[in-house]
């Protein structure tokens, strides 16, 4: 063997090994899942549009949506849970839809609050704020997306302002492009803000009494 | 130089086996333990995080919480299997690969390199999953990443390859200079 015919093929490997940046390693994809809560909601939602009324009441009867509206419930209107119980027992779809709208409208709501006040903290970094901010739109995403319809369907102003507002703060959590100043988390006060004022608002005039505006 | 085609194939260095066993040993017993011991490594990683919630970004609201904790116990457990995998699979490369230089390749401090390669690269990688699976809890899912990368998969990747682009010049050559001949 000659020394050329080792050092061919060795400086062409060290090339290939060297000539990008750190290979990416195949360490797996996370999908993210539904929670208990969501899976919840799903399966006495399908329940009920099938009409199957008994199958979506034992559901929420003995499931963690059912729980869930028990440890909110301070921040809940009133007899929610009392009301959805008694619109599956009475087999009345679009009320059940609607005081399940109210619910995760309010978990929605409650998310945009304390996400507000986690990122006005001054003690943390803006990076930190950031990523915060970012946790926290995924979460009142989560909820939210799970009834936008039945909120378009009901008050598509409201629908249409927690969309803009929601799209208007996932741009300051976006990662900042190479050279440009990182993203202000201020930014996310107002649109955290005014997510929160109108699903307040939605869930005032949702409890009061059903109504259609489409 | 033996021809490529010719029916005498030479067994590598007792050492090269014994560490390619040892890795499919590592895999088998990493791949039991793991299904045994599926929920105590699940509590030991999630008290792990959950007592560094400013490393995993954590912000006390469980709405928000159980996301980062499911994604990061997805991975951990991710690294195990990942683990499991590799070092069953390199363990069968190292056999193989190291029995292809081991025959073709006539230069005795050429071979002796590339085995040398072959093996380290090819037991090492594999740790790397381990490496970043233990490191999840107390350093994040990034920066575990980093650390596993640039302390193992970097460097035990690049031998392997390295040495891989090496046998295949020399096998390549071998044919080369059989059919001249």
């Amino acid at each position: 063997m000659t020394g050329r015919l080792v050092l061919v093929p060795a400086v062409l490997a060290a090339l290939v090994a060297l000539a990008g940046p750190a290979p990416a390693h195949h360490v797996g994809a996370y999908v993210p899942q539904d929670n208990a809560v969501t899976t919840n909601f799903k399966q006495v939602k399908f329940s009920v549009q099938a009409g199957k009324f008994d199958v979506a009441q034992r559901l929420f009867e003995s499931g963690p949506l059912r729980a869930e509206m028990r440890a909110h419930a301070a921040t809940l209107p009133s007899g929610l849970e009392d009301g959805t119980r008694a619109a599956l027992a009475a087999g009345d779809g679009p009320e059940v839809e609607r005081r399940l709208m109210i619910f995760f409208a309010a978990l929605a709501r409650d998310l945009a609050l304390e996400a507000d006040r986690q990122i006005a903290r001054p003690d943390v970094t803006a990076d930190a704020r950031v990523a915060t901010g970012k946790k926290f739109l995924e979460a009142i995403w989560r909820y939210y997306n799970l009834v936008d319809f039945a909120v378009a369907t009901r008050d598509n102003k409201a629908s249409v302002a927690v969309r803009l507002a929601f799209d208007e703060a996932e741009t300051y959590v976006k990662p900042a492009p190479a050279g440009t100043a990182p993203a202000d988390p201020a930014g996310l006060v107002k649109p955290l803000q005014r997510i929160a004022q109108v699903l307040s608002t939605l869930i005032e005039s949702s409890s009061m009494s059903p109504r259609r505006n489409s | 130089m033996i021809e490529p085609d010719s029916p005498t194939w030479r067994v590598p260095p007792r050492w090269v086996l014994l560490v390619a066993v040892l890795s499919i040993v590592a895999a088998e017993v990493g791949g039991g333990a793991m299904a045994r011991f599926k929920v105590e490594l699940t509590r030991w990683a999630r008290d792990g995080m959950l007592a560094r919630p400013g490393v995993h970004g954590l912000v006390g609201v469980r709405d928000v919480d159980e996301r980062i904790l499911d994604e990061a116990l997805v991975k951990f457990d991710a690294g195990l299997r990942l683990f499991h995998m590799h070092a069953e699979g390199m363990g069968l490369v190292i056999i193989a690969t190291s029995m292809v230089a081991a025959t073709v390749i006539q230069n005795a401090a050429a071979r002796r390199a590339i085995i040398a390669l072959l093996t380290t690269g090819g037991a090492g990688y594999p740790v790397g999953y381990l490496v970043w699976s233990a490191l999840i809890p107390s350093h994040g899912l990034e920066r575990s990443k980093t650390i596993a990368e640039w302390l193992v998969w970097v460097p035990f990747g690049t031998a392997t390859i390295v040495a891989l682009w090496c046998l295949a010049g020399f096998v390549a050559w071998a044919l080369i200079a059989h059919r001249r001949a």
